[in-house]
């Protein structure tokens, strides 16, 4: 019963990965994948030697923590909500208008905020203006964007991720809280005793998920969101954005692999870390 | 045990099932020859004699740009023509602009099947034939079967497109000059009885008034955005006006053009660039444009059709057309385009601007290339690529303009600017000052030796990368104002660029450039 | 069961009944201000969308997005629908290809998770990681495109929309972790009785598992609807564009082009594509999914393993 997806995965994930090779290539057309020259660790040359790796390298690793953390409280808090708080049309109503943001892509979500945003006549400074208060530089400093991005990030992965909070919530044995109700608890302990270590699975799976691709970066909100303005790289560059920019010069396949290897590499250490720890504690709910 | 043994089968087969697959494609793409070295002997596989072509062929070009809506009508009327010539049809596929970028070299590097490829010098031209992408050039081949562009087509156009001395694209013959001008309103500057704008202190002065007493109006503004990677006005404020040529707009290295040795330097360094960003700075100090003009998604243009910008900065061209779109939407408001380096030299825009290449693993290359000649120098086909079926999509007014009709933008938006040529048609709504411009500057136009020098980055692509990362980080907000200390960020910005390995940049650029010379 | 629930409740009524209800409308107090603090910011923006959707483009060019139209005009949705026959042909190879591919997507996914997750099964975690590790290494653009378009030959075909993105190690592992919570007893009962793997799968574990069937199946039906990645690499014949990729080609060729007569010195003389065609685009690419939404919403429906054990 496993052939098909074994079968699809070997073509469309396996073969392709040969072609990490071109991260140690100088590619060209003429040798294609396998016939191109070796250059060593050529292509990442230029990702370590700009003196910012360490700095995109840091910040895909915080931003990731920080919207695993804050994201997946969030939707656990809204699906307990949902669930056990409001009545049903009031439910169904709320969730469909918290999956509105998902469908909204990163390039409009751009241009809100700069609409909200910006010094002249964005939204925000505009009321701050009428209601004598200084308008404030957002687009142009540094400290207020960690902020921004996990905030935006949380608002458009609300939807999506309390939809799985809640189908796992509506799998848990309701015989647990009739018995629960019986001895006593009020509905906070209830929800703090038996549907929070309920969700545990299900968190586990999610984070040790994320864990994997801590060192991706959402390429398309941290473009689009912050565009090419130099002064908020510092604590906006993720590494995504910072190889995308070394090579509009020229298309070199082989750095954009080199980057891309090095993303997997630590990827890879962090989870084999992660998912360690996670089968100490309980066997079953480790990924692998 | 039994696991271990299955399990070590599985892993086999996928060794086994990776390697055949992977066999396969290299015997593919192996078969096809290095492009760099290929000998012209491949895609003779037709008779070779000029318009005796027994074989019809169809030959498939890969464009820039999105389908235009016409396609069919009107390639179904220029493969007519090309047939009775030459006995052969064209059919093209389309990049749409969102993403020629990563489609492009992919599809070079499955080996697709098209004969020409639209190129160009900011389309990676020079790294897609050092890759092998294009098929060599030779003069036999270029002569036999480009009569006509051979004897149209300028030496120093032929120079400047070669690369390491081999040819691989026919470049477009269109020696315009490149420099950029300033869209201003006019009806502004007559309002405050200002100078006429025609340098850059008449400029500010513009800017400064209209930003002191218009509110609600941007004296000036750009679209840093889109990541180039200078100030849009450097152009116009650095280049033209120091007679500076910059070697290539993704590095900071220049020479002076009448420098006959071609001593290039970095342009951060320069007592002119420290000037000019003080210039800027007096601009910013005035409110001359946005705090956040770095982020600024508009669009330019628009903004000025809105009233909401009063100036902005773009080629002769482009703003001659905005000049004539306005005076038909909205009369009332007059445009005027300032030149502000009316005395400084001028160079003719490289021929790598645009072009057509051939596809190294092209079988057709002869037929190809008599397409590309008549693209470029047979009237009626060059009418037909470049504006359309005449009565519908554009109206001829004699030999060398044409009209808008309501049906032009059914037939535009792609990159058929490869086949630009002397043939070419002018809108004949195009201003009158726009033409005086460009008159004045033809005069102008200065040749030097480096002219058709081109840098080959491939030993220091990783300086060029962090180079370019730097003055997207560091100059730009420097140049945009947004850095206090103008100072301080000019040395940030030297010292950021050391870091990032100018100085070896500056080394092999130079050493070409020597090489270079010496050659000459 | 609630007769039982009745005597209970009546027995604890008079003791704790005070506290419960206190602690009760706390949680509902909570529950709505929370929630509805949370739609507000989800709606707004959305609302921004439309109100610029319908709004003239100079009004946006001057003063920003606005929450109601101060110029109504209907001129994007005009300029979108302006040619009919192709955005319907758009929305059928999007519908046709949702459908598809989510249902067998979805069913490959719980099948897969289905085998996976059964602790009998002794390979489970090596194929897990076998699975896992294709998240974490990549070959890259090249290698996959040429994978499809040399190798398999996909290239411009309606199926090419759909292969790729039928299986997603995220989904199966998820589906793996719902699945696991179903009770053993269920599949053991039936294993005795003589069942099949697939039998007991496709009569047993699909219909226990409705909720995490609705929330993937929801995933994948999202992803096949709002992906243009695949049709942006591989289609170019016009009556396979699904609705994402038309709607985002009429939009990026004006902004590339623009970007590209900066560096090539030709004429810019297009229209610029306008703000309120980007968010006219949105609403109609978002619209025929949101509306489907509040259906599937009915199977989020809890308790269904409890039944089943107890019988």
């Amino acid at each position: 019963m496993l052939t098909p997806a074994v079968l699809f995965f070997i073509l469309f994930a396996y073969v392709p990965m040969a072609g990490i090779v071109l991260a140690f290539k100088q590619f060209n057309y003429g040798g294609g994948i396998f016939g191109s020259p070796w250059n060593g660790l050529d292509n990442f040359r230029f990702f370590f030697e700009s003196g910012n790796a360490w700095t995109v390298t840091r910040n895909t690793a915080l931003y990731n923590i920080a919207f695993i953390i804050v994201n997946n409280v969030l939707q656990i808090a809204a699906a307990i909500l949902l669930f056990e708080a409001v009545g049903k049309w009031f439910r169904k109503l709320s969730q469909t208008v918290m999956f509105l943001p998902y469908f909204i892509s990163w390039v409009v979500v751009g241009a809100i905020a700069y609409n909200l945003f910006n010094y002249d006549v964005g939204t925000l400074n505009s009321i701050l203006a009428a209601i004598g208060l200084e308008r404030i530089d957002i687009y142009n400093t540094p400290s207020y964007w960690p902020f921004i991005l996990v905030l935006v990030s949380a608002w458009k992965a609300l939807g999506y991720g309390s939809v799985m909070y809640l189908a796992a919530i509506t799998g848990i044995d309701t015989e647990m809280y009739e018995a629960a109700e019986i001895d006593g608890a009020n509905v906070f302990q209830r929800i703090i005793h038996i549907t929070i270590p309920n969700l545990y699975p299900t968190i586990i799976i999610l984070v040790l998920l994320a864990v994997g691709n801590i060192f991706r970066g959402d390429f398309g909100m941290f473009y689009n969101m912050v565009g090419n303005n130099g002064l908020l790289f510092s604590s906006t560059d993720v590494i995504d954005t910072f190889v995308f920019r070394s090579l509009t010069t020229s298309n070199e396949i082989g750095l954009s692999a080199a980057a891309g290897f090095f993303q997997s590499v630590l990827g890879f250490a962090t989870i084999l870390l992660a998912n360690y720890a996670v089968r100490k504690y309980d066997k079953d709910h480790a990924l692998f | 045990m039994q696991n271990k043994k299955t399990l070590m089968l599985l892993f086999a087969l996928m060794l086994v099932l990776t390697t055949v697959i992977s066999a396969c494609g290299s015997n593919n793409t192996a078969s096809h020859n290095n492009g760099a070295s290929n000998a012209p002997a491949e895609g003779t596989t037709e008779p070779t004699t000029n318009g005796g072509n027994s074989e019809e062929l169809v030959i498939k070009m890969l464009l820039l740009g999105g389908k235009p809506i016409d396609y069919d009508t009107v390639f179904g009327e220029l493969n007519k023509k090309l047939k009775e010539k030459i006995n052969a049809t064209v059919q093209a596929e389309f990049l749409d602009w969102s993403d020629w970028n990563q489609k492009y070299p992919l599809k070079f590097a499955a080996s697709e099947d098209f004969d020409i490829a639209y190129t160009a010098n900011w389309a990676f031209y020079n790294d897609q034939a050092l890759k092998g992408g294009f098929l060599e050039l030779t003069d036999e081949l270029l002569q036999k079967n480009m009569p006509l562009t051979w004897k149209a087509m300028p030496t120093v156009a032929w120079e400047q497109s070669k690369v390491n001395g081999k040819q691989y694209m026919v470049p477009n013959n269109n020696p315009e000059v490149i420099d950029k001008a300033v869209l201003i309103r006019e009806d502004l500057r007559k309002k405050y009885n200002l100078d006429p704008v025609n340098s850059p202190e008449t400029f500010a002065n513009y800017v400064k008034t209209i930003a002191a007493n218009e509110k609600g109006i941007n004296a000036y503004s750009a679209k840093p955005a889109d990541g180039w990677k200078w100030h849009e006005l450097d152009q116009i404020l650095l280049e033209q006006k120091n007679e500076w040529n910059l070697v290539d707009y993704n590095m900071p290295l220049a020479y002076k053009l009448d420098d006959a040795s071609g001593k290039v330097f970095n342009i951060y360094d320069t007592p002119e660039f420290k000037e000019l960003l003080k210039y800027y700075k007096d601009l910013v100090d005035n409110h001359a444009w946005s705090k956040n003009i770095v982020n600024n998604k508009n669009d330019v243009w628009q903004d000025m059709k809105a009233g909401k910008t009063a100036s902005y900065v773009h080629n002769l061209g482009t703003l001659s057309s905005n000049l004539a779109e306005l005076r038909r939407e909205k009369p009332e408001v007059e445009l005027a385009i300032a030149d502000l380096t009316p005395d400084k030299k001028k160079i003719a825009a490289i021929s790598t601007q645009n072009g057509f290449a051939i596809h190294a693993t092209s079988k057709k290359a002869e037929r190809a290339l008599m397409v590309i000649d008549l693209l470029q120098n047979d009237k009626e086909i060059h009418d037909l690529f470049m504006y359309g079926i005449a009565g519908t999509h554009y109206e001829a007014v004699g030999d060398d303009k044409f009209n808008a009709t309501a049906s032009t933008a059914n037939f535009m938006g792609f990159s058929n600017w490869g086949a630009n040529s002397p043939l070419n048609r002018k809108d004949a709504s195009y201003p009158a000052e726009g033409d005086a411009i460009e008159a004045a500057w033809k005069q102008k136009v200065y040749n030097f030796d480096l002219e058709t020098f081109v840098f080959n980055d491939t030993k220091v692509k990783n300086e060029v990368a962090n180079v370019g990362n730097v003055m997207i980080r560091y100059a730009i907000p420097l140049e945009y104002g947004l850095i206090k200390d103008i100072d301080k960020g000019q040395a940030d910005l030297i010292k950021q660029l050391k870091a990032a390995g100018i100085d070896k940049l500056q080394t092999e650029l130079q050493s070409q450039i020597d090489a270079f010379l010496a050659s000459k | 069961m609630s007769a039982v629930m009745t005597t209970e409740k009546s027995d604890n009524a008079p003791r704790g009944a005070g506290k419960k209800q206190m602690d009760r409308l706390l949680l509902t107090v909570l529950g709505y201000v929370f929630i509805s603090l949370l739609a507000i910011v989800c709606i707004i923006p959305f609302l921004l969308i439309i109100s610029s959707s319908l709004t003239e483009e100079s009004t946006i060019v001057e003063n920003g997005f606005q929450l109601l139209p101060t110029a109504f005009s209907v001129d994007a949705y005009a300029l979108l629908f302006k040619y009919p026959a192709q955005m319907l042909k758009a929305y059928g190879v999007t519908i046709a290809v949702t459908a598809l591919g989510t249902l067998a997507g979805l069913f490959l996914t719980a099948m897969t998770a289905y085998v996976l997750q059964r602790k009998d099964f002794k390979w489970r975690n090596k194929f897990s990681f076998f699975f896992f590790f294709t998240t974490l290494f990549s070959g890259g653009l090249v290698p996959w495109y040429l994978m499809i378009v040399n190798y398999l030959d996909l290239k411009d075909k309606l199926i090419v929309l759909i292969l790729p993105m039928l299986l997603n190690v995220f989904y199966i592992i998820v589906m793996k972790s719902f699945m696991s919570s179903i009770p053993e007893a269920i599949t053991e009962s039936a294993k005795i009785d003589g069942a099949g793997d697939f039998r007991i799968f496709i009569q047993l574990m699909l219909p226990l598992s409705k909720p995490a069937l609705a929330t993937i199946g929801l995933f994948i039906a999202l992803g096949y609807w709002n992906d243009w990645y695949h049709a942006l690499l591989f289609i170019s014949s016009e009556n396979l564009m699904p609705l994402q990729y038309y709607l985002y080609k009429m939009l990026g060729n004006m902004d590339g082009m623009r970007k590209a007569m900066v560096s090539s010195g030709a004429v810019v003389t297009m229209n610029i594509p306008t703000e309120s065609l980007k968010m006219a685009m949105t609403i109609v690419a978002t619209g025929p999914i949101l509306l489907a939404y509040p259906f599937i919403q009915r199977y989020f429906v809890q308790g269904l393993t409890i039944g089943a054990v107890k019988g």
